[in-house]
């Protein structure tokens, strides 16, 4: 029995349930509030979306409650906001708080809530788009043409209070065109467009945007057409500037490949090479010999310290009257007196004098007042002589040991160096610093003349080099006028006349100090058996001044015998020799001994002076 | 003395005393610069532009630094729910919609703004503090942290400025609500704490967009008339 009563209660329900079920009716589903918004701030709408409504008519309503307030409200406006939306007007609308709703599907089977959703009308705002948008092209006389805008905020939105701030968006495209270009405008309600294809059909949109909110929908487009006659200036200027630039690109081209090389080494000057420093080429040519001196500064040349290699003991000087000036080789000692010996001043070895025969002048025809030295550089004669291989000077070294010798002295002299080994190098190579040095048209200039060449070629091209410094030479010439013309060699100590046959003596270079400044000593008479005692200041007497450049730029030398052992020309430059002549030789004599430092010229164990420094002193 | 003379003293008198009233009737009734030349070197349009560029700007750094902070730490855990009534602010009697703005007063207006700006101070100085306090600490939080801060205290001046120079006979009123919320900012408990943060950064959040639309609306009105 009771079996049967529940089967039949089974069965029943089970009946029921298909019933209910073929009729398809059920509890409606769960709805869902999908979307809230406020076009301005005073309204807000919400939407939301039905669930499965069951097959029966279902009822829905929305219910919220706000912020700081705990009673219910129902919406109270289902129907502005279309189907499924709920409408809150002006006042149901508060800014700054949170609207707690749910929806309420109801139909016959039941009901169902939706999830609660929590709304800020602060954050939902976004606006409808602008209306009436017109489009218009302008196309004033003076100025360019463009495309006009103008549109008016959407309704609703009060702007004026402040309430609602709106910025602006348009966008725009040809008819065909796939991209829109898109420009911001503000909180403007008009905007210009210039820049415009002739002839075409544009599309014209705005949008429109809160100031903390959503971007509106864009308005419906606006077409316009663009007339063809659309002017744009600008391409025509832009088109001209192009051609113009093409057209000096091609004559720039043109130009290049003609010239070429020419315009390359314009534009990449090829690098100069290495030049001697304070080197003037241009004073060479000038015959500036002072300046390029002066500019060389005469006293870079490094102090020589290999010069021992090539060591001569001591120079004969031959004051013969054909006015040969001889050296003596090296380890020759010469016969004690003065030995006549011709050296063919063509020939240049053996010689270590920056002058080929001799410094000093062979010719000792006149006695002479003058003490002094000088130094006669080969390359210097008198213009008259020029047939002549007599290239000294009328004048010649004075005799008794006064002769100025260069004497191979102790380690701390300076000898002058044996020119035998490479006379014509050393020559050349001195010849060729001298003339650097001096210039082409110094007379005094240079100190040697080139090894192998003809004394007279030498002196006819010192003679080419003179003629452009007449006034030097005519300086010198009068210099030497001044002093007693015909005794242009100075005798140390005594006027011995020229000429007289004395015996050649030595002068020893004494010392060469690190200017390279000669004191010179008479060298002792090897007869006479004193051992040469050249360091002896205080017996011997240093040729180590210049008292004056004479005639043809022979060098007076005159000793000193308040020079100490490490007199050097410049040392003795206020202290007037004894017996010397005085005025003029004097003063040249402090010019001279002034520069000679700056007129060493050591090169290659050769220790020259370069008269052509004392030339300074002329001028 | 003279009979002639006197009916035409006595109106040119009238006269004279007529035109004097109606012209003062076109004295405006606010002057815009009472304090004189001195205390007027930047007009009190660019006092207005200059403040609703930064609640402008402040706000959005608001909105920005609310957004960064729910995406790293809060999102979609319901931490909204608990922001009911959270703010410290909410004891002011500010407007909630437009007509309620309208209604207000210039005067109130202007010092209800200052009073949320000033009550802003702390929770702002504490944010800071505690933010670059933490174990990660967000550099772009940190950063929006500061920077708000900053531009809050500025803002705040520019409004004393107006105030001084709209309402120069406003007494110093330093009443504004106090937060109270740096315990729970402390809290040991994650999600407590991070409530804290959400409650905090939404109020703010709040607060400056209610600033920024109440200056723009007070711009329009004494600025422009209400015809912006």
């Amino acid at each position: 029995m009771k079996e049967n009563v529940v089967s039949a209660t089974v069965f029943t329900l089970l009946l029921f349930l298909n019933t209910c079920l073929l009729n398809g009716q059920l509890p409606p589903g769960k709805p869902e509030i999908f979307k809230c918004r406020s076009p301005n701030k005073e309204t807000f709408t919400c939407w939301w979306r039905p669930g499965t409504d069951g097959g029966l008519p279902t009822n829905y309503s929305l219910t919220y409650h706000r912020e700081g307030e705990t009673l219910m409200h129902e919406c109270p406006d289902y129907i502005t906001g279309g189907p499924n939306s709920c409408h809150f007007g002006k006042q149901y609308t508060s800014m700054w708080r949170t609207y707690i709703m749910m929806v309420n599907a109801t139909n016959q089977m039941g009901s169902s809530f939706s999830d609660e959703l929590y709304v800020d009308v602060t954050y939902i705002v976004q606006p409808d788009p602008p209306l009436e948008l017109t489009v218009e092209v302008k196309q004033p006389e003076d100025r360019k043409p463009y495309l006009w805008m103008k549109w008016s905020p959407p309704t609703l939105i009060d702007l004026k209070t402040g309430w609602f701030t709106l910025m602006y968006e348009i966008r725009l495209k040809p008819e065909k065109a796939a991209e829109w270009e898109t420009h911001f405008a503000g909180q403007q309600t008009e905007f210009k467009i210039l820049s415009l294809h002739p002839g075409q059909k544009y599309l014209v949109q705005v949008r429109c945007k809160p100031d903390h909110g959503y971007w509106s929908a864009w308005s419906p487009a606006t077409f316009i057409q663009i007339p063809s006659d659309f002017i744009m200036n600008d391409t025509t200027v832009w088109i001209s500037v192009a051609v113009l630039s093409a057209v000096i690109c091609l004559i720039i081209v043109w130009a290049v490949a003609l010239k070429g090389y020419s315009m390359v080494t314009c534009i990449f000057p090829p690098v100069p090479g290495p030049k001697i420093k304070g080197f003037d080429a241009h004073l060479l040519e000038k015959g500036k010999s002072e300046e390029l001196l002066s500019a060389l500064g005469c006293q870079d040349f490094p102090p020589t310290s290999d010069y021992e290699d090539l060591l001569v003991e001591y120079l004969e000087v031959d004051d013969s009257e054909d006015q040969h000036l001889m050296s003596v080789h090296s380890k020759e000692h010469p016969s004690q007196g003065m030995k006549p010996t011709y050296l063919d001043p063509d020939t240049d070895s053996g010689r270590g004098s920056c002058d080929s025969p001799s410094l000093l002048s062979e010719k000792c025809e006149e006695p002479h007042a003058n003490p002094s030295t000088f130094y006669d550089p080969e390359v210097i004669e008198k213009p008259e002589n020029p047939e002549t291989t007599h290239t000294w000077d009328p004048q010649c070294i004075s005799m008794e040991g006064k002769i100025p010798y260069f004497h191979a002295g102790g380690s701390k002299c300076s000898t002058w160096p044996l020119i035998q080994h490479n006379p014509r190098s050393s020559y050349h190579n001195i010849t060729d610093v001298c003339e650097l040095a001096v210039g082409p048209a110094d007379a005094p200039a240079t100190l040697l003349d080139e090894a192998g060449k003809d004394a007279l070629k030498s002196s006819q091209t010192i003679k080419s080099r003179e003629e452009g410094k007449a006034a030097q030479q005519r300086e010198v010439e009068s210099f030497h006028s001044k002093t007693d013309q015909d005794t242009p060699w100075l005798l140390p100590q005594e006027k011995a006349p020229f000429g007289s046959a004395k015996p050649l003596d030595y002068v020893e270079i004494h010392k060469v100090n690190k200017d390279g400044a000669l004191s010179l000593l008479p060298k002792q008479r090897e007869n006479s058996g004193q051992p040469e005692k050249p360091r002896a200041p205080e017996n011997s007497k240093e040729y180590a001044k210049v008292s004056g450049v004479m005639d043809n730029n022979i060098l007076v030398l005159v000793p000193d015998p308040h020079a100490k052992n490490v007199a050097c020309f410049e040392e003795s430059a206020k202290e007037a020799p004894p017996s010397l002549e005085q005025n003029q030789a004097e003063k040249d004599l402090a010019n001279f001994t002034a520069t000679p430092s700056k007129c060493r010229i050591q090169l290659g164990g050769l220790d020259y002076l370069d008269p052509a420094c004392f030339t300074h002193s002329f001028h | 003395m003279n009979i002639k003379g006197s009916p035409w003293k006595a109106g040119s008198l009238l006269l004279l005393l007529v035109s004097n009233l109606l012209l003062c009737q076109n004295v405006a009734p606010l002057p815009v610069c009472p304090g004189g030349a001195a205390r007027c070197q930047v007009t009190l349009r660019d006092l207005f532009d200059r403040a609703v560029v930064l609640s402008h700007y402040i706000h959005n750094l608001s909105s920005e630094m609310f957004s960064e902070f729910d995406k790293r730490y809060t999102h979609g855990r319901g931490f909204i729910t608990r922001t009911i009534n959270s703010c410290h602010t909410s004891s002011l009697p500010t407007p909630e919609d437009k007509e309620q703005a309208q209604q207000i007063n210039q005067k109130d207006f202007l010092s209800l703004i200052v009073s949320i700006l000033r009550s802003w101070n702390e929770p702002l100085y504490h944010l800071v503090t505690e933010v670059r306090g933490m174990q990660e600490t967000p550099e772009a939080i940190l950063s929006k942290a500061v920077e708000i801060e900053e531009q809050t205290k500025r803002l705040l001046e520019g409004m004393e400025l107006i105030v001084s120079q709209v309402h120069p006979e406003t007494k110093e009123n330093e009443i504004y609500p106090v937060w109270s919320g740096l315990p729970s900012l402390q809290m040991a408990d994650e999600e407590s704490r991070l409530s804290a943060y959400y409650n905090l950064l939404h109020c703010l959040r709040r607060d400056s967009h209610k600033i920024d639309n109440y200056l723009k609306l007070l711009k329009c009105r004494i600025i422009h008339n209400n015809n912006c």
